[in-house]
């Protein structure tokens, strides 16, 4: 079953806005997959219609061969047993924890609490807290509450729409991991939707970028991160250095100087990209800046941005047009240069090549 | 806050400042709940006579009074209308709000405003419209058509406001765990309406064991009737005081049961951001049927009065609009109408100003007893205020002080409502913001705080002066000989059965009672989107 | 919604000075009198249009009920600012004159009106009469089916078929007629009867109109209802016709309005006057050619020409002055009707 969720071309439309314009995607079984987009870019519309709260234009959707919806046929989300863990969590107000992660479960199942407290454990959270109420949990508490209510089914798919966006950032990432690792454990294939594309990267073995109702890129983090497919959904993933270039047999000509890329058939003009983490900088004397046909790249330091353990600077490329933007450097905070001093800047590794542009 | 104080005040200063501040807004707080106090006991009189008379008369004569078979009867027809009426006008007012928030019913929007807008219509002219068009209309059956008729945007309005509120999410999420959708709204939904459907019963009872007018026309006797029947009788006898004691008793079974079922709970939608905008239910094959219910409610609840009215306007030609004696009860009217609210208004200040900025135990307890007290029927109130006046305050009793009273213990509540909205705008930070700025308490007082309250004490004149424009049992009895509101002179005509020159009154109330039932509308619309 | 303090305080003031307006014109002048009035209003105020343009004295009406105004008046004592009290019926008199607060009336006055007409103590006299009838639907009864008595209406037979306005002034007043004729247990029994037999109306027009319409069968109220509707549109009054009791019997009960001077009256010459212009030619002349189609009770005064004689009606004879309305509303707690 190595493609368990299959979505073939499905469209979405409101009115005359076009939510979803033919989206394309397999989920394989027991993976985690990220859809990250901006708002509006139609990843939570794209969520409902695989969860059944929504029907689809056209299209259709599958899980483990059953179709689930095609064309405007549909089958109803309460019998596509699929997992759902709201933004929020979206508790019932009226029942008590025990109460709501037991809501799914039949009344008279005489494993019932058993399970609920099972549950509770999974989720780590304390016992106590099951005859609570929930507008007397933590906004965490909460969510893990709802995520406990979603496995009480044993679902095979679990959907999750921005789940940590409400922590604190301190705990957003220990309970992203936790989830994770709970999932994975249980086997559980999971689509995690998010407009955060660290938590995206780190979640998901499978990232799928949305950009105004189409998907742009899917793929392995490393691969969207490091080979994005064009500028957009370079910036989305994390800082970018996009620059127009001349390409030849495998090297490029830039205002960063020479640089190898990774496209060595390519030639002509093209726009590259390096992320700021490859730029590195030395410090050189104002005079040690050589003459013309220096292949090395010189700048300013403008502006130095500590951050504890990365800090930006801002470099203005001495050779570059007054009008270029300035160049991003990541640095490690050990030792930063000052405002106003030369640095050289070099390239680690191979700039990425746009296809296309 | 308060300006950082220059680095040589020495602590001891500091700390001083600190407590004469405290002080001063002590002082100020007790002031306010000194005129809260005040008015409270004021308005706690007419309870405290019923029962001083019910003492007077000696047990034996008063329980002779109470347990008699008049009273049994009156007791049976005032509990089946009350258990009849107030079930079906929840069906009817949960069936419309569902239709016309959670569905895709055509012309929804339309559909909501002519559910809201029966309340123009006051409940006696309901009955007019009925007793027109079929006179031999009488009895329980009677008399719970037309009460539903009237009553259910009591119950629309809340329910609607509660049904857009609700978080789509949540019934999302109990359908992914397998509910059908029937289950989603018997298990999810109704039980996050538990609050607005108790709510709007409890006002639904209240207003049906308070109303007049709306049973005398179709010949339905409750205890009401029969009170207002004994004063015009036997005056202030002790028999109409022994009835109005009963009532208040039933009124406050239906205060407790309500208090009881709504227990501490506690349902805002739990956690943060926007709730999703939900997706309306496809109707599908089910419009047509569907579209019936808003439709012959509509028909039943605004067709029938307006198209009698319009017919006996039209029947009476210009004949009946005699100016003469329609504009100076249209001018005595609003004289009361709009006086009685500025005092209502004036008197419900303290009270809120409390409840915002200093909410504590004894708040709660003037507020407890003003409700209650504004919970009353008209008749009990006037009933009380006129022994009261007869007995140790002549000078006033028949004056419109005495029925300015009346109106400011009966609509107390409802200004408060709105002051209360008014004065929460207005934050105290804003208030010390103004200080800062070099403004004496009381001008930032004024400049800040009344100026950002003024639109909800404005509204709260205007819903008084709209429900006194339609009181007619209070106003009959305490009305200073000569005065006659338009309430009360559509009553004298048609209890001559004069329809034709009552209509003309009929309409003006009508058209007076449109701006609030609008301004109603438009609130309670506002508030569903916060 | 913007709120301007000051526009809201300009509208305020415009309206409460229109709303005072009439409230100042219907303040009384110094040369006039004050009269309660629990009369119908347009004979009231034709009596009062007549008198002061034949006088030049002024005159103020308050509107109320019988009962309303006579415990308002007492309850106001000498204090009272009411001049003239007028009412429908006779029991209203007889609480403001147990309370000792009319002043005996002049001679005069008490000349134009015949002895039957007014109690004997001559503090307050009759001003127009009304006489009990049955109404029913022509129809649905045939004259072999009528009432003999206003008692017969007791009887089981009677069940359902009959209605009247018992919660009213009026009808309260026929009923202390019966108190005085036929006593305490009699009427008990009477009303008895009528809780079982009766169905209950709000205002003797409502009566008529059920009987009408063919709700119940009959009614009883007093005749000039049927009179005035005959005179307007005739809606409420087609089906109907008049059954007069006669033989004296309590159903045959004619009610006397009443009309006295307030001891407390600080305008007595022009009070007495008054009373003494309704009583006349004048007051007793409208009552002949005005719509309020009630009797005239006047020495000499004709009625109008539409009524049946009052000589002929065979009324019982009843003392006004005795008729006791508290007794009467007792009597009704006790049946269950209030």
């Amino acid at each position: 079953m190595s493609k368990f969720l299959e979505i073939q071309s499905v469209t979405k439309n409101y009115g005359a806005m076009r939510a979803l314009g033919g989206v394309s995607l397999n989920v394989p079984a027991g993976s985690r997959t990220a859809i990250v987009g901006p708002s509006g870019s139609g990843k939570t519309t794209l969520l409902r219609i695989i969860a059944g709260f929504e029907v689809p234009d056209t299209g259709r959707v599958a899980m483990g061969g059953q179709v689930l919806a095609e064309g405007s046929n549909a089958v109803p989300a309460h019998r596509r047993g699929i997992g759902f863990v709201p933004q929020d969590g979206a508790l019932f107000p009226h029942l008590n924890v025990a109460e709501n992660i037991g809501f799914g479960l039949a009344r008279n199942d005489p494993g019932r609490q058993q399970r609920i407290e099972e549950l509770m454990d999974m989720v780590a959270l304390d016992r106590v807290m099951l005859t609570r109420r929930p507008h007397e949990l933590s906004g965490g508490q909460q969510q893990r509450v709802a995520l406990a209510r979603a496995l009480a089914q044993r679902p095979k798919l679990m959907l999750l729409d921005e789940p940590f966006s409400a922590l604190d950032t301190g705990l957003r990432a220990a309970t992203r991991k936790a989830v994770a690792q709970l999932l994975t454990s249980a086997g559980i294939t999971s689509i995690l939707v998010t407009h955060d594309q660290a938590e995206a990267l780190s979640f998901a073995d499978q990232v799928a970028v949305m950009r105004a109702g189409l998907l742009a890129q899917v793929g392995p983090p490393a691969e969207l991160y490091l080979r994005p497919v064009d500028a957009g959904t370079a910036g989305f993933l994390g800082e970018a250095v996009v620059l127009p270039a001349q390409l030849e047999g495998g090297w490029a000509e830039c205002v960063l100087g020479r640089v190898p890329v990774n496209d060595k058939l390519r030639s002509g003009e093209a726009n590259i990209m390096v992320r700021p983490e490859q730029l590195e900088w030395e410090d050189v004397a104002a005079t040690a800046v050589g003459s013309q046909g220096d292949p090395a790249c010189y700048g300013t330091v403008t502006d130095v941005d500590y951050g504890g353990p990365i800090c930006g600077l801002t470099v203005h490329l001495k050779d570059a047009d007054v009008d270029t933007a300035p160049l991003l450097v990541r640095s490690h905070g050990i030792q930063v240069p000052s405002v106003g001093a030369t640095v050289r800047i070099s390239v680690r590794g191979q700039a990425h090549v746009f296809a296309g542009t | 806050m308060q300006a950082a104080p220059e680095p040589s005040l020495s602590l001891a200063h500091a700390g001083a400042g600190h407590v004469a501040r405290v002080a001063a807004r002590r002082s100020s707080f007790s002031w306010a709940a000194a005129l809260a106090l005040g008015v409270t006991i004021l308005a706690l009189v007419p309870l405290g006579f019923i029962l001083w008379v019910g003492f007077q008369t000696g047990w034996a004569t008063a329980s002779a009074l109470i347990f008699r078979p008049r009273v049994g009867e009156l007791l049976v027809n005032t509990s089946w209308l009350v258990v009849i009426v107030v079930p079906l006008c929840t069906l009817l007012a949960l069936a419309m709000a569902w239709l016309t928030e959670r569905s895709n019913l055509p012309g929804a929007r339309w559909w909501s405003g002519l559910a809201a807008a029966p309340l123009a219509v006051p409940a006696f002219v309901h009955s007019y419209a009925w007793v027109s068009l079929i006179p031999s209309m009488h009895g329980l059956w009677a008399a719970v058509l037309v009460s539903v008729l009237a009553y259910f945007p009591f119950m629309y309005l809340p329910l609607a406001a509660a049904l857009r509120r609700l978080d789509p999410a949540v019934e999302d999420t109990a359908a992914s765990l397998g509910l059908t959708p029937w289950a989603v709204f018997r298990r999810v939904v109704l039980p996050q309406l538990r609050l607005p459907i108790w709510g709007g019963a409890l006002l639904v009872g209240l207003h049906l064991l308070a109303e007049y007018g709306l049973f005398v026309m179709i010949r339905f006797d409750t205890f009401t009737t029969a009170i207002v029947d004994q004063f015009q009788s036997t005056f202030n006898g002790p028999a109409a005081n022994m009835l109005a004691g009963v009532l208040v008793l039933c009124c406050f079974v239906l205060l407790g049961l309500e208090a009881g079922t709504r227990g501490r709970e506690r349902y805002a939608r739990v956690g943060t951001g926007a709730a999703r905008m939900p997706t309306p239910a496809k109707l599908g094959k089910w419009t047509l049927l569907c579209l019936l219910l808003p439709a012959v409610t509509a028909l039943l609840s605004l067709g029938v009065p307006l198209v009698t009215l319009g017919r006996w306007l039209i029947a009476g030609g210009l004949e009946v609009w005699r100016w003469n004696e329609i504009l100076p009860t249209l001018g005595q009217t609003m004289f009361l109408a709009i006086g009685g609210a500025l005092i209502t208004v004036a008197a419900a200040v303290p009270m809120a100003w409390l409840s915002i900025r200093a909410p504590g135990r004894v708040q709660r307890v003037v507020e407890a007893c003003n409700y209650m007290v504004g919970s009353l029927p008209g008749v009990v109130v006037a009933l009380a205020l006129v022994t009261i006046t007869v007995r140790i305050a002549m000078p006033i009793y028949q004056t419109v002080v005495t029925i300015f009273l009346a109106y400011m213990m009966l609509f107390l509540p409802r200004a408060l409502v709105s002051l209360r909205g008014g004065i929460a705008q207005a934050p105290v930070e804003l208030e010390y913001a103004a200080r800062s700025l070099g403004r004496t308490p009381a001008q930032a007082l004024w400049a800040v705080t009344m100026r950002l309250a003024a639109p909800g004490a404005a509204a709260g004149v205007a819903m008084v002066a709209l429900g006194i424009t339609n009181e007619l049992t209070a106003t009959l009895l305490l009305a200073p000989n000569g005065t006659q509101t338009l309430a009360t002179a559509f009553w004298s005509l048609t209890a001559e059965i004069d329809y034709m020159r009552a209509a003309p009154y009929a309409f003006l109330m009508v058209v007076l009672s449109l701006p609030l039932t609008w301004l109603l509308y438009a609130q309670s619309k506002k508030s569903a989107g916060r | 919604m913007k709120f301007s303090l000051s526009g809201l305080a300009q509208t305020l003031s415009l309206a409460l000075a229109a709303a005072v307006v009439p409230f100042a014109a219907s303040a009384q002048a110094d040369n006039g009198i004050l009269v309660y009035n629990a009369q119908h209003a347009s004979l009231t105020e034709g009596w009062a249009a007549g008198f002061t343009k034949e006088t030049g004295i002024k005159v103020t009406v308050r509107k109320g009920s019988d009962t309303e105004l006579a415990n308002q008046i007492v309850q106001e004592g000498a204090a009272s600012p009411a001049d003239v009290f007028l009412t429908e019926n006779s029991p209203a008199m007889g609480l403001v004159e147990s309370a000792g607060l009319f002043a005996p009336l002049d001679a005069a006055t008490l000349e134009q009106v015949p002895a039957n007409f007014r109690p004997a103590h001559g503090r307050w006299t009759g001003i127009a009469a009304r006489t009990t009838v049955f109404v029913y639907n022509k129809d649905k009864l045939k004259p072999e089916q009528l009432p003999k008595s206003m008692l017969d209406l007791a009887d089981a037979s009677w069940k359902g078929r009959w209605g009247a306005a018992p919660a009213g002034a009026d009808f309260q007043a026929i009923v202390s007629a019966l108190l005085e004729l036929k006593g305490e247990a009699a009427t008990a029994a009477w009303l008895k009867g009528l809780k079982q037999n009766a169905t209950p109306f709000r205002g003797n027009s409502v009566v008529m109109k059920a009987v009408n319409t063919g709700q119940i069968d009959g009614g009883i109220i007093y005749h000039y209802y049927y009179f005035g509707d005959q005179a307007g549109t005739g809606e409420n009054s087609k089906n109907v016709q008049l059954h007069y009791f006669k033989n004296e019997d309590p159903g045959a009960f004619v009610s006397i309005s009443g009309g006295g001077v307030l001891a407390s009256s600080k305008h007595k010459a022009q009070a007495q006057a008054f009373l003494k212009w309704i009583t006349g030619k004048g007051g007793q002349g409208i009552l002949r050619t005005g719509d309020s189609y009630e009797y005239a009770v006047g020495a000499g005064a004709a009625s109008n020409p539409k009524l049946v004689p009052l000589a002929e009606l065979q009324a019982p004879k009843v003392e006004p002055s005795k008729l006791n309305s508290k007794k009467v509303t007792d009597l009704m707690l006790q049946a269950g009707l209030l």
